[in-house]
């Protein structure tokens, strides 16, 4: 790395890792729990799990965006840090805070985690992905808020280029939008029409910003491509974003209340929200193919590559398929949302996550340019693993949602939640199995770090 | 592009405008007189996609490029005009 | 006027559309969304043939008619303002492209009146009626592009003032000049199949 500051971004990735394999191990629980109902009853709760499941996904992405940011701004902006002490404290209070939110969910009963962190001054709880706390939900403003300030301070000091404002851009709208989550209406309506405000904007608006700006980073340094031509195809894909994403929320206000012009709106632009996803795909294997050099690190270019193609696969057309409103009125809510949910995460921004930690954990490590071939092979055996893992996920929960769908809902005699429920068990099972292999895969990942350490790195081409 | 000067002087692009403009009128006036029915309607459309069409050839200048790239106006216009037909078509 | 009106400056691919091939993206997503729109329109007007053919009466074809003239008119201009810096005229260039603004300044007026009519004399909303729902989506999105257009034609108008253009480098002019077709080119559509089509 090429300053000293850069090496905060290591707490953040070693923190996401391990929150990404709490993430997971939650989420096993409630796979086994949808056919085991009382797995782990009371004990771990099908609700509680669920809240630690989210909630982990959404602070372990949270850290790896920040681990980013503080290891790409000082190289792009090609000066230091304006303050590791922060970023190094804010860490701490962060996952701390984080932590604590967690054993409260787990300890206590929700109710009284309410009355102790005294929710009911400024009511925020009880809405999905926003569980936490208000205390924990103030922190994570704080934290943003000075991150924001880090990192905005070495941009302001040192060179702006394209790949830094995008990321700046992206990371304030996500502190802009989350305080929406402040905003909590009684009237029910409003309330879903605003909770969209922090997550509809979140993940298909500023986070894709985000995703570009650390794909176009990790493109420019492993392939060697022209920065101008790259940050060109950043700037039509953000606005490509931009133009349908924001219009696009209108898809998530067809049956909660709204007038029925947003059943257009929604369809229309939502509809080609797949667009800026399908640009990246053809963005990522046109700069690799016209690559100018052979970066030693094979594993992070995979992430790259594979990042945009499973988020155009899992956002992109998974969303597609349930994205028109006559369609999405008999998919709402249904197994089909979970198999586009889990595609679309990890193929957008898990993977651009692991993406720049691959890319980034062997120089803040001390490696020249990547890692050994024998940890790089491990690597990218995990990649698959997880990969494929998910894909299979994807396609059983779209098999059981098919089929739920059918039967609650378009069948003759159309037939109870939880009758249907018993009817797609199978899938729920192979499911399972799938989460498991996606484990193995994670293990594998994290094995990767450890193995071939004292190997000597693969010779740069150049 | 407007490019030389040709019959009567003007350019090229002048001639377009000036029947851009004349078409307009005929529309309108399709509109004022009330007429209606498929066959009026599909002529009034193919109207409007000549002259999309003439806007992309000579003032967008895509006439001139070769390649693909001389296409993407006149499929926007031929496909959706082909849906639209097929929707008042169906309507009627 | 000599030969070298004709003569694409020095470096231009001929496979390449006038411009930056930025915007070209940007024009084929919102032709694409309006495509998409006017599709939605025509099908939806098979179920509902009465209500369209009633509620179009409602609409003032005497001002989309002074609407579709000006934007033919400035689209023309501005291939006047192309035509001039090509020919390292930006003065004329500058006349030419504020002539287009003013063009687009009239659309936009006539455009406020109608939406005076409509909204504030007759009540009507978007949850008036389907037909209504896509008269007032498709133009109001249609007018954001008009402005939008037209901050761009500004923006080119100042810096060919500013002699930033020349015949040998003009892109920003193509570039501006290409966004103000699609506007135009989308109007021409939009007009004969909400105002006049029955």
């Amino acid at each position: 790395m090429t300053y000293k500051s850069q090496s905060v971004a290591k707490l953040y990735f070693i923190a996401a890792i391990a929150l990404f394999v709490a993430q997971i191990l939650f989420g096993l629980i409630m796979g086994l729990q949808y056919v085991m109902g009382d797995f782990l009853f009371p004990a771990i709760p099908f609700n509680v799990a669920r809240m630690v499941h989210t909630n982990a996904l959404i602070v372990w992405l949270l850290m790896a965006f920040m681990g980013a940011a503080y290891y790409l701004v000082p190289e792009e902006a090609e000066t230091e840090l304006f303050a590791p002490w922060l970023a190094t404290l804010m860490f701490w209070i962060f996952l701390l805070a984080a932590g604590a939110t967690v054993a409260g969910y787990l300890l206590l009963s929700y109710s009284d985690l309410a009355d102790l962190t005294m929710n009911e001054m400024l009511p925020t709880m009880g809405r999905e992905f926003l569980e936490q706390p208000t205390i924990t939900k103030l922190g994570i403003v704080v934290v943003a808020l000075a991150f924001l300030f880090n990192i905005g301070m070495t941009i302001l000091k040192g060179r702006k280029t394209v790949v830094n404002l995008v990321l700046l851009l992206g990371l304030t709208g996500l502190a802009v939008f989350f305080l929406f989550s402040f905003y909590n209406p009684t009237n029910v309506v409003l309330d879903k029409f605003y909770w969209w405000w922090v997550v509809h904007l979140w993940v298909e608006g500023v986070w894709e910003l985000i995703l570009g700006a650390i794909l176009a980073f990790v493109l420019i340094k492993v392939t060697g491509v022209d920065r101008e031509v790259i940050e060109k195809w950043l700037y039509i894909i953000i606005a490509m974003t931009l133009i349908t994403g924001i219009i696009g929320t209108g898809h998530h206000y067809y049956w909660i209340g709204t007038p029925e012009y947003w059943q257009w709106w929604g369809s229309i632009f939502s509809a080609m929200e797949p667009i800026p996803f399908f640009m990246m795909t053809v963005f990522a294997f046109n700069m690799v193919n016209k690559r100018r050099r052979e970066h030693p690190n094979k594993a992070a270019t995979l992430w790259a590559l594979g990042t945009a193609v499973m988020a155009f696969l899992g956002a992109g057309v998974w969303g597609f398929l349930h994205t028109l409103s006559p369609v999405n009125y008999y998919t709402h809510g249904t197994q089909i949302t979970a198999a586009h949910g889990h595609m679309a995460f990890y193929g957008a921004y898990v993977m651009i996550s692991l993406t720049i930690i691959s890319y980034a954990m062997p120089l803040l490590r001390g490696r020249n340019a990547a890692n050994p071939a024998k940890s790089q092979t491990l690597e990218m055996w995990s990649f698959w693993l997880m990969t494929i893992s998910i894909v299979f996920i994807t396609l059983f929960l779209t098999g059981a949602g098919i089929l739920q769908v059918y039967l609650q809902r378009v069948a003759e005699n159309p037939q109870p939640f939880m009758a249907v429920q018993d009817q797609i068990g199978l899938f729920y099972w192979l499911r399972e199995i799938a989460g498991l292999i996606f484990l193995v895969g994670l293990v594998l990942y994290i094995a990767s770090f450890f193995v071939g350490q004292d190997e000597p790195e693969p010779a740069v081409a150049d | 592009m407007s490019g030389k000067k040709t019959t009567l002087g003007l350019r090229p692009c002048t001639w377009v405008y000036l029947f851009l403009m004349t078409f307009t009128f005929v529309t309108f006036l399709v509109g004022q007189m009330g007429l209606s029915g498929l066959t009026v309607s599909l002529l009034i459309l193919l109207l409007a996609l000549i002259k999309g069409e003439l806007v992309g050839y000579y003032f967008m200048g895509l006439g001139r490029v070769k390649g693909l790239w001389h296409w993407p106006v006149f499929i926007w216009l031929f496909i959706p005009g082909i849906l639209i037909g097929t929707a008042f078509y169906l309507a009627s | 006027m000599t030969a070298s009106t004709q003569a694409i400056p020095a470096g231009t691919d001929p496979r390449r559309p006038p411009g930056d091939l930025a915007i070209w993206i940007f024009i084929l997503a919102e032709l694409g969304v309006f495509a998409v729109f006017f599709a939605a329109y025509a099908f939806t007007r098979m179920n509902h043939v009465e209500l369209f053919n009633q509620y179009q009466q409602h609409l003032d074809r005497r001002a989309a008619l002074i609407n579709t003239l000006a934007l033919i008119t400035s689209s023309y201009f501005v291939v006047r303002a192309v035509a001039a810096i090509r020919e390292d005229n930006p003065r004329h260039c500058v006349n030419w492209l504020l002539a287009a603004v003013s063009m687009g300044l009239v659309f936009v007026v006539v455009k406020l009146g109608e939406y005076h009519h409509h909204f504030v004399v007759e009540g009507v909303n978007l949850s008036t009626n389907t037909f209504y729902m896509f008269y007032i989506s498709l133009t109001f999105f249609h007018f954001m592009h008009v402005i939008m257009g037209m901050v761009i034609l500004s923006a080119v108008a100042v810096m060919a003032k500013k002699g930033k253009y020349s015949a040998r480098e003009h892109t920003g002019v193509e570039t501006g000049a290409s966004y103000w077709h699609m506007v135009d080119l989308v109007w021409l559509i939009l007009f004969p199949l909400v105002y006049v089509m029955r």
